[in-house]
C-alpha cells in the first residue's frame, strides 16, 4: 500500500510539472548552462592565467594532491595536469544540477499545496506524511539524477571534440564514478527533504528556497577544499562521503516528517 | 449507533479558545447542521473530528475510530468536503479525482471515478483543466472526491459557500440525494435555510454548544405558540369569548385576524374554535405562527451574547 502511495505521489507530481513551461525550462536550461559554464572556464581559465599560474604554490600543493590519487599523472606535461585539474573539479561542480533542481521542485512542490488549498484534502486520506514526503522527494529527485548523468555525458562529450580525449583516463576515475551514481543520488535526495523541510516552514517558494539554499553550501565547500587542495576526494573518501550522506538522507526523513506540522500547515496558510 | 461523537472536545489555539468543552453524538444516517457566526469554531471541530488537527483536550470517536488514534484507518472511512476544495488547476478533473482515490484501499479507483464523474454531471468535462471550472463545477467535483470512496460518513464545510443560487440548489440536491443513501453527514453552514431543508438536528456553536436539536423542536422551546384565526369580521364579543378562556395566554387583534397564544394548541385549538364559532364569528382559515430557523438562530446566538456580556 505503501508503495501504491508513494507512486500515487510520484505520477502526480510530475504530471503538475509536465503542466508548466516554467518548470520545464527550469529542469533543462538550468542544468544546460551550469555544464557549458564548467566547459567554458576549463576552456578560458589556461589562456587567461598564463603560464605563471603553474607556479602558483596553492596549484602545486592541489596537483600533489591529484598526483598522489593519480601517480601516473606525473608523465604529463604541467598544462595538461593542469588540464586534468580542472576537468576534474567538475564532479562535484555538477552536483550543483540536482541541488538546484531539486530544492527548485521541493519549494514549488509544497508551497503549490498550500497557494492551491489542496492540502486539507489530501490530510483527509489516509496518506501517511512520510509517504507524501518521500513521494515528493522522488519527484524532484529522480528527474534531477537522470539530468545531471545526462549532463555528465554532455560534458565528456564536449571534453572530446575540444580535443581533451586523451585526457579522460584520469578524469572518468572510480572517485568521478562514484560522485556520479552514489552522492549525486544522495546530495539530490538530501537537497530535496531540505527543500521540503523550508517549504514546510515558509509562507512562500522565495522564502522556502532561502531557507533550502544552505544545502549549497556544503556543495561549494568541497570544490573549495579540492580546489585549495586541502583534501582530494580518493575513491574511499568519496565513498564514505556519499554513504555518509545516504545516513543524513534517512534522518532528514524522520526530521522533515516532524517539522512538517500539518495542524500549523492547514490552519496558518491562508 | 453513534457514528460521531464528540467528548468535551476542545481546542486552543495559543491563547486562544476555538472550540470549548463540545459533547454531542450524530447517530447513523442523520445530518446534523452545524450552525454559528464566523469564527465560532465551525471549521475547526470538522478538522478535529476528520482528524486533520488534534484536540487540545476531549476526545472524539468517529465511525468507531478514535481522530487522534486511528486516523489512517478512520480516514479510509470519511470523506471530506472542505472550506476552499482545493484543486490542483493545471490538471484535468479526472486526473484530481484519480489522485485522491489513489490513496484509499480495496477498490476500484477507474470504476469510481467515472461513477462520481457522471453522478456530479461532469462526465462531459472530464479531461478539462479544473482551472477551467466554475465555482459550481469544482463544488460538485469536492463532492464527488468526498464520496469517490463510499465513506460512511461525511464532512461538508460550507458546501454552498460562494455558489450563484442556481449551483448552490444543485449541491443541495446531491446532497438530499445522499441522505437517501443513508449516509451520515455533518453539515457546516451559514445557511439558515438550507439547514432547515436538509438536516434532521441541528447544533448551534459558538465557541461552546448553545443548542443541539431538531429545528422544530428549537422553535418550541424558543417561541411561544401562537394560532392565527381569520374570520369573516371580528367584534366586541368575539374577543370577549376569546378572553374569556382560561388556557388563553395572550390575544392580540390584526385587522380580521385574532393571533392566539395558546401553551398546548393541539389540545387546547378545538376549544378555542367552538367558542368562536359559538359567539357568532365565522371562521375562514386557521392556521398556526411559524417561525423561521433564522429567528430561532438570532434568538440563541443573541441570548448567548447577553450570557457572555452578564458573565
Amino acid at each position: 500500500m505503501t508503495r501504491r502511495r508513494v507512486l500515487n505521489v510520484l505520477r502526480k507530481e510530475w504530471a503538475v510539472m509536465a503542466t508548466s513551461l516554467n518548470n520545464t525550462l527550469f529542469v533543462t536550461l538550468l542544468p544546460l548552462l551550469i555544464t557549458a559554464q564548467a566547459l567554458l572556464f576549463v576552456w578560458l581559465i589556461p589562456g587567461f592565467a598564463g603560464e605563471s599560474v603553474l607556479e602558483s604554490p596553492l596549484l602545486q600543493g592541489a596537483l600533489e594532491k591529484l598526483r598522489m590519487a593519480l601517480p601516473s599523472l606525473a608523465k604529463l606535461p604541467a598544462e595538461e595536469q593542469f588540464q586534468v585539474f580542472l576537468l576534474s573539479q567538475f564532479n562535484f561542480y555538477l552536483l550543483l544540477i540536482p541541488v538546484m533542481i531539486a530544492i527548485g521542485f521541493a519549494t514549488f512542490s509544497i508551497v503549490e499545496e498550500k497557494q492551491t488549498r489542496t492540502l486539507e484534502p489530501l490530510l483527509a486520506t489516509p496518506v501517511r506524511t512520510w509517504e507524501l514526503l518521500f513521494g515528493k522527494a522522488l519527484s524532484g529527485a529522480i528527474p534531477a539524477l537522470f539530468i545531471t548523468w545526462t549532463c555528465a555525458g554532455i560534458f565528456l562529450l564536449a571534453a572530446v571534440g575540444l580535443g581533451w580525449g586523451p585526457l579522460l583516463e584520469f578524469i572518468l576515475t572510480p572517485s568521478w564514478l562514484i560522485t556520479l551514481f552514489l552522492l549525486t543520488p544522495a546530495v539530490a535526495l538530501l537537497s530535496f527533504l531540505l527543500g521540503v523541510v523550508g517549504s514546510s516552514r515558509a509562507a512562500d517558494p522565495k522564502s522556502a528556497q532561502n531557507i533550502a539554499v544552505v544545502v549549497v553550501l556544503p556543495v561549494l565547500a568541497l570544490i573549495g577544499a579540492q580546489v585549495a587542495g586541502l583534501v582530494w576526494f580518493t575513491p574511499p573518501l568519496t565513498l564514505a562521503l556519499a554513504l555518509g550522506i545516504g545516513v543524513i538522507d534517512l534522518l532528514m526523513l524522520g526530521v522533515a516528517v516532524r517539522l512538517f506540522r500539518r495542524e500549523t500547515i492547514v490552519v496558518g496558510w491562508r | 449507533m453513534p457514528m460521531i461523537e464528540a467528548h468535551q472536545l476542545t481546542k486552543r489555539f495559543g491563547e486562544r479558545t476555538a472550540v470549548e468543552a463540545l459533547t454531542l453524538e450524530v447517530e447513523e444516517g442523520e445530518i446534523l447542521g452545524l450552525l454559528g457566526p464566523n469564527g465560532a469554531g465551525k471549521t475547526t471541530t470538522i478538522r478535529m473530528l476528520t482528524g486533520i488537527i488534534a484536540p487540545t483536550s476531549g476526545y472524539a470517536v468517529v465511525a468507531g475510530r478514535r481522530t487522534d488514534r486511528d486516523v489512517e484507518e478512520l480516514h479510509e472511512l470519511i470523506g471530506l468536503l472542505p472550506e476552499a476544495p482545493g484543486f490542483y488547476e493545471r490538471l484535468s478533473a479526472q486526473r484530481n479525482l484519480e489522485y485522491f482515490a489513489g490513496f484509499y484501499s480495496n477498490f476500484d479507483v477507474r470504476a469510481q471515478v467515472d461513477k462520481y464523474l457522471k453522478l456530479m454531471g461532469l462526465w462531459e468535462r472530464r479531461s478539462d483543466r479544473v482551472g477551467t471550472f466554475s465555482k459550481g463545477m469544482k463544488q460538485r467535483l469536492a463532492l464527488a472526491r468526498a464520496l469517490v470512496h463510499e465513506p460512511k460518513v461525511l464532512f461538508l464545510d460550507e458546501p454552498t459557500a460562494g455558489l450563484d443560487p442556481e449551483a448552490a440548489r444543485e449541491v443541495r440536491e446531491l446532497i438530499s440525494q445522499l441522505r437517501e443513501g443513508g449516509r451520515t453527514i455533518l453539515l457546516s453552514t451559514h445557511n439558515l435555510s438550507e439547514a432547515e431543508e436538509l438536516c434532521d438536528r441541528i447544533a448551534v456553536l459558538r465557541t461552546r454548544l448553545i443548542a443541539l436539536e431538531a429545528p422544530e423542536d428549537l422553535c418550541r422551546r424558543l417561541f411561544r405558540r401562537r394560532v392565527v384565526v381569520r374570520l369573516e369580521s371580528v367584534d366586541s364579543a368575539i374577543i370577549e369569548a376569546v378572553k374569556g378562556l382560561d388556557f388563553v395566554e395572550s390575544l392580540e387583534r390584526d385587522g380580521d385576524r385574532l393571533i392566539v397564544e395558546l401553551a398546548d394548541p393541539e389540545r387546547e385549538r378545538p376549544e378555542l374554535i367552538r367558542r368562536l364559532v359559538e359567539a357568532g364569528g365565522r371562521v375562514l382559515e386557521v392556521s398556526e405562527e411559524r417561525h423561521s430557523l433564522e429567528e430561532v438562530y438570532l434568538s440563541l446566538v443573541r441570548e448567548e451574547e447577553g450570557e457572555k456580556e452578564r458573565r
